[in-house]
């Protein structure tokens, strides 16, 4: 009976080391965010005096008062729901309806044509960016909405998940359908789609983080403080702002920035640690 | 409701393989019809092309006298459950029966009460708010027959239906779908390989080879005089024996010579019969275990097989062909005896080269 006595002591160890592991990368994901949060409730002078302060009171919510009153993080975190938003949706439409049409419609080309919408993930943005700027600029699409959401509704990730998924769900619900004389949109609406929501889920999480850290395409495409996206706003506060507002009302901002994502973690925790596990995707 | 179903002359091709070739048949109203053959003869694919899951390629299938060929599946007025069961992973089985129905505009009060009936029938009142991932394969197995079952459709088609239950539960519900038949008197088509299911719930069998089909006829029919070598050797278990013999063909009933000098006074007419190459067939329960040297020919008892009410004996032939026979569930025999087997001319079978069968005259 020792062997197995040594195998679960074994074991222990091992979840040991692993627990620790796992403690360590926690500290290393979240100091930076408790520091931010401590930064964000220390005043800018006292900061700017001594950066140790953050371990210390006092505290003070005065950079969020000056946020929520002078700052025009709130109309980026709006522009970033709006395009985030957008693009999640209408990438979630697109790519359902082409998966589907790829996984069941018989059409001349579909296999072509699945291998062209695949060769997009090889693409990178920066080889299409200056045509891409080209067409916006012509069709007066810069500083608009939809000159943001568009350029990533092109999703072959999305339309190569979908057709997976819907390639995955047996046919013969669409056989069982097809006698339960439903049509072919009913199949699609109230049988299929249904069946799909992991996928949907792993896809609107993974298409609303990408849409909601996006820097690349909108610092070119809004160029009015207006229409900026989060990303680019804050940057553009650094790079103006940061030493005569301060360090701590950088930060009080960058907490502004970060709770809608966090609230969108909240709700969606489950299905966001199964898209990243991969689990959802078989 | 009820159908005649009328299948003339249909084809099926899936690229260069032809999958049926101009195939006849005519089901009637009330029929219990089973489709038996090997994977590949085509049976699932005949079938599929009734509940217009498949296109008819030529041919025509016809339903109370109205060809259906051309109409989508769910105008075709009939129901199929599938090997997989195929239900809504995601509804209830209460929303799994209704779905068909509320496609068609049944008002909710007559869904909800046909929905009620069929759950009593099937004895599944209590699972009506369950999904099917909560349902054992027995319970997904009966709502996929409900489902069927409230769309009162003019016929059922069942696609292998038993294959994924266990065996005791594959029987029960066998003796259950009899039972449902005789209460729906519902025409009823349903494909297996298995010949105990096309034996035990079968109006008539069709047995299907090879893109054709070999046999139409009733259970006892098929089993007692089967049309061809294929339908004799495919239904049955054991398989029938099978013998390569010579025939003298002098007196009023052919006799057959096996290879190591064995003959068979058999009761099937000489004048039936041409020359050639025959192959002598009986069944292991038409085969009597005797002592050595009082049967037709003897052999060497190579395996026993206790069924209980009887035993199936595989014994060798001096030539090293192997016959089974049968003998009482408490049989003595050894392996390594040696035995006498005494064939039944009555219920022996010729086969020519090409397959096809003669019997004894029928009595």
């Amino acid at each position: 009976m020792s062997a197995p006595a040594t195998s679960i002591k074994g074991r222990a160890f091992g979840d040991h080391v692993l627990l620790a592991l796992v403690i360590l990368l926690s500290i290393v994901m979240i100091a930076p965010v408790l520091w931010v949060i401590g930064l964000s409730l220390k005043d800018n002078a006292e900061l700017m005096a001594d950066p140790n302060s953050v371990f210390h009171a006092p505290y003070t919510l005065k950079n969020y008062i000056n946020t929520v009153g002078t700052s025009s993080v709130f109309i980026w975190v709006r522009n970033s729901i709006i395009v985030s938003g957008g693009l999640t949706l209408g990438t979630l439409i697109l790519s359902s309806l082409a998966g589907y049409g790829f996984a069941r419609l018989n059409f001349p080309g579909r296999d072509v044509l699945f291998v062209i919408v695949l060769f997009g993930l090889a693409v990178p943005e920066q080889a299409v960016l200056v045509a891409r700027h080209q067409i916006f600029s012509m069709l007066k699409f810069h500083n608009t909405y939809q000159g943001l959401i568009l350029p990533g509704l092109s999703a072959p990730f999305g339309v190569f998940l979908m057709t997976q998924y819907f390639k995955a769900i047996p046919k013969e619900l669409d056989e069982a359908a097809m006698l339960d004389n439903a049509s072919r949109l009913r199949i699609f609406w109230k049988v299929l789609l249904p069946l799909t929501l992991p996928a949907q889920a792993t896809l609107g999480i993974f298409t609303f983080l990408g849409a909601w850290n996006d820097y690349f395409w909108p610092l070119i495409s809004a160029t009015r403080k207006d229409m900026f996206t989060l990303t680019v706003g804050m940057a553009s506060t650094q790079t103006n702002f940061a030493q005569s507002e301060g360090i701590g009302f950088l930060m009080a901002q960058a907490v502004f920035a970060g709770a809608p994502i966090l609230i969108v973690y909240l709700f969606f925790q489950k299905y966001i640690v199964t898209a990243v596990s991969g689990a959802a995707v078989r | 409701m009820t159908a005649d179903i009328e299948i003339r002359n249909v084809s099926k091709q899936f690229g260069a393989m032809m999958v049926l070739d101009h195939l006849s048949l005519s089901i009637r109203a009330r029929e219990f019809i089973v489709f038996l053959g090997p994977s590949g003869c085509g049976k699932s694919t005949l079938l599929r092309m009734i509940a217009g899951l498949e296109a008819v390629d030529s041919g025509e299938i016809a339903i109370n006298n109205e060809r259906i060929d051309h109409l989508p599946p769910g105008k075709r007025g009939i129901a199929m459950v599938f090997q997989s069961y195929a239900l809504y992973p995601h509804m209830t089985v209460r929303d799994n029966m209704a779905f068909g129905l509320a496609n068609i505009g049944v008002p909710g009060k007559v869904i909800e009460a046909r929905i009620n009936e069929a759950a009593r029938i099937l004895e599944m009142p209590h699972l009506l708010d369950r999904k099917p991932g909560q349902l054992s394969g027995g319970q997904r197995q009966r709502v996929a027959i409900g489902r069927a079952i409230v769309k009162e459709p003019k016929a059922f088609l069942f696609d292998e239906p038993l294959s994924n239950l266990d065996a005791a539960l594959r029987t029960r519900t066998r003796i259950e779908l009899a039972q449902l038949h005789q209460r729906l008197q519902s025409t009823m088509i349903f494909v297996t390989h298995d010949q105990v299911e096309a034996m035990t719930l079968a109006d008539r069998i069709v047995v299907m080879n090879n893109r054709k089909i070999d046999q139409i006829g009733t259970p006892m029919e098929i089993y007692e005089r089967p049309a061809t070598k294929f339908v004799a050797g495919f239904v049955g278990a054991p398989a029938m024996n099978f013998v390569d013999a010579t025939l003298d063909r002098s007196g009023e009933n052919a006799t057959a010579r096996f290879a190591d000098g064995v003959s068979v006074q058999t009761e099937i007419a000489s004048s039936q019969l041409t020359d050639g190459n025959y192959t002598f067939g009986i069944r292991s329960e038409d085969v009597r275990i005797v002592a050595a040297g009082q049967g037709n020919a003897d052999g060497v008892v190579d395996v026993l097989e206790r069924l209980g009410e009887r035993t199936l004996i595989y014994a060798r032939l001096g030539d090293g062909q192997q016959i089974v026979g049968s003998d009482s569930g408490n049989s003595r025999v050894a392996v390594g005896d040696r035995i006498g087997l005494a064939f039944d001319g009555q219920k022996s079978h010729l086969f020519n080269e090409t397959g096809r069968a003669w019997h004894a005259r029928e009595a």
